[in-house]
């Protein structure tokens, strides 16, 4: 599981945790979002984030 | 469908300062708008009219559309059309007297932002915890040794943000109360407490007159330092600053100096609103208090629920620059839009009883640091401090009441207490 974060507001796309609240299930890798998926904090598009290595 | 028009009598308060010192009666104005005229057109005598954009949904759609909603061609905040002359005339054919991030569009705005960005991402804001800590720890000292009572407002809300982000800029600790002042000036020009001292609240020019007062006084104050720090680079946000390059080359003037400007009064004010209102619910809910205090993990909440129910930009205006479609209603070209974000973060559709508290609030989406890419740079540093603080409050206070009635600053754009009179007991 990797994690993915947005360059526009620093939020953090965690594949184990997903995005229950946009629908996004637990587990769901960033590739098999779907394309309208937008970031939950500032509604930046799918491709504004990057990888994430703490 | 022909364009809904808001009664004035309804919707003009809300383009006057004094109104916000009543919080409640302006809330029950958006409720209003909510459930009437969710998206409308007003019509003030004296301004150009405006579109009122009041629910969630579309603050976010508008905030978000940056290239159909512009920033910066128009007044952020409402202005008569007598005070956008003004601002024209004093900066030359611009529309703002600052250029600030919010006042920008791609691409500049992409550019300007990316100056200081890394620094304010989390995993870099997390680095400053320390230095924050310290603040938060020397501010709970000097309320500790206040003999129980304080106006938190004023020594504690206003005064620990403003440390922590001048000590980011790299200012030293003398000159705090100076940007203090300064914000006071800038931000709650219309307040009888807070004004510019001279000024005459009457005059209706006199917001654009303090507003070039403050560039002025800024300007002077932060042109010597972006030559020391050229000079001499240190590790503070006055370097980068001071070293930016937009587009590959050095800052115009009016963008580095506001670039400051907005650094040095949003980097703080936002954050003392919401620690001020924060302490003013919890000292008249001594159950709240006590439910904190007894489970530490709900403090995150607590200050989401803050800024949630705080807001303290309340608005900002944008203008279309296209047709375009918003939730059944046709905005032209040209059209003016008052984006509320105070009145979205209540929104019933939206925030189960938006006017209750509730600090396990899930989830709790609000939009308090604004949506799209303007978003507030900052708001990963402003919630380290905020939960540092009530981390440290919640160890080290035993109980809290109002020792006297709190008060709303007059201001219609970024709006907290001024005063926020507590008794209380602390170790």
């Amino acid at each position: 599981m990797r994690k993915w974060q947005c360059t526009t507001c620093g939020d953090i796309y965690d594949e184990a945790i997903g995005d229950p609240d946009s629908g996004i299930a637990p587990g769901t890798r960033f590739e098999d979002i779907p394309d309208d998926w937008m970031c939950p904090t500032c509604g930046s598009t799918k491709d504004s984030f990057e990888p994430y290595t703490e | 469908m022909s364009t809904p028009i808001i009664p004035t009598e309804l919707v003009a308060p809300i383009w006057n300062p004094a109104s916000y010192a009543n919080r409640d009666a302006v809330e029950q104005i958006f409720a209003t708008l909510r459930r009437d005229y969710p998206l409308a057109m007003c019509e003030v005598p004296g301004y150009k009219p405006h579109w009122i954009v009041t629910k969630y949904k579309d603050v976010r759609e508008v905030s978000r559309l940056d290239d159909i909603f512009h920033s910066g061609d128009i007044s952020k905040t409402p202005a008569s059309i007598m005070a956008e002359a003004m601002m024209a005339e004093y900066s030359g054919g611009k529309p703002h007297i600052f250029r600030t991030l919010v006042h920008m569009d791609k691409p500049d705005h992409t550019e300007y932002r990316n100056v200081v960005k890394d620094v304010f991402m989390p995993q870099n804001v997390a680095t400053l915890k320390d230095g924050v800590l310290a603040s938060a720890r020397e501010f709970a000292d000097q309320m500790a040794d206040m003999n129980g009572e304080c106006d938190f407002a004023e020594t504690i809300a206003m005064r620990y943000p403003l440390q922590v982000i001048c000590d980011q800029i790299g200012l030293p600790r003398e000159d705090h109360a100076t940007m203090l002042r300064l914000t006071q000036w800038f931000l709650s020009y219309a307040d009888p407490d807070l004004c510019r001292p001279g000024s005459v609240l009457t005059d209706p020019e006199q917001q654009i007159k303090t507003w070039q007062i403050v560039y002025d006084e800024f300007k002077s104050y932060y042109t010597d330092l972006v030559a020391q720090r050229r000079a001499a680079p240190r590790k503070d946000l006055a370097t980068l600053i001071a070293h930016g390059q937009i587009h590959g080359q050095p800052m115009d003037e009016r963008g580095m100096i506001s670039y400051f400007v907005i650094a040095s009064t949003a980097g703080h004010d936002t954050t003392a609103a919401t620690i001020g209102n924060a302490m003013w619910i919890l000292a008249r809910d001594p159950g709240l208090f006590s439910r904190i205090k007894a489970d530490r993990s709900l403090i995150s909440g607590f200050v989401e629920e803050a800024i949630r129910i705080s807001t303290p930009p309340m608005a900002f205006v944008r203008s279309a620059t296209q047709d375009y479609e918003l939730s059944g209603q046709q905005i032209k070209k040209g059209d003016r839009l008052y984006v509320s974000y105070l009145s979205a973060n209540k929104d019933e559709e939206v925030f189960d009883a938006p006017f209750a508290f509730q600090p396990d609030r899930t989830p709790n989406r609000h939009i308090g640091f604004g949506f799209g890419s303007h978003i507030c740079v900052g708001q990963h540093l402003a919630r380290l401090e905020m939960r540092t603080l009530w981390e440290e409050l919640f160890e080290r206070l035993e109980w809290v009441e109002m020792a006297g009635e709190g008060q709303w600053q007059e201001s219609e754009f970024v709006c907290g207490p001024k005063r926020v009179p507590i008794r209380y007991k602390m170790n």
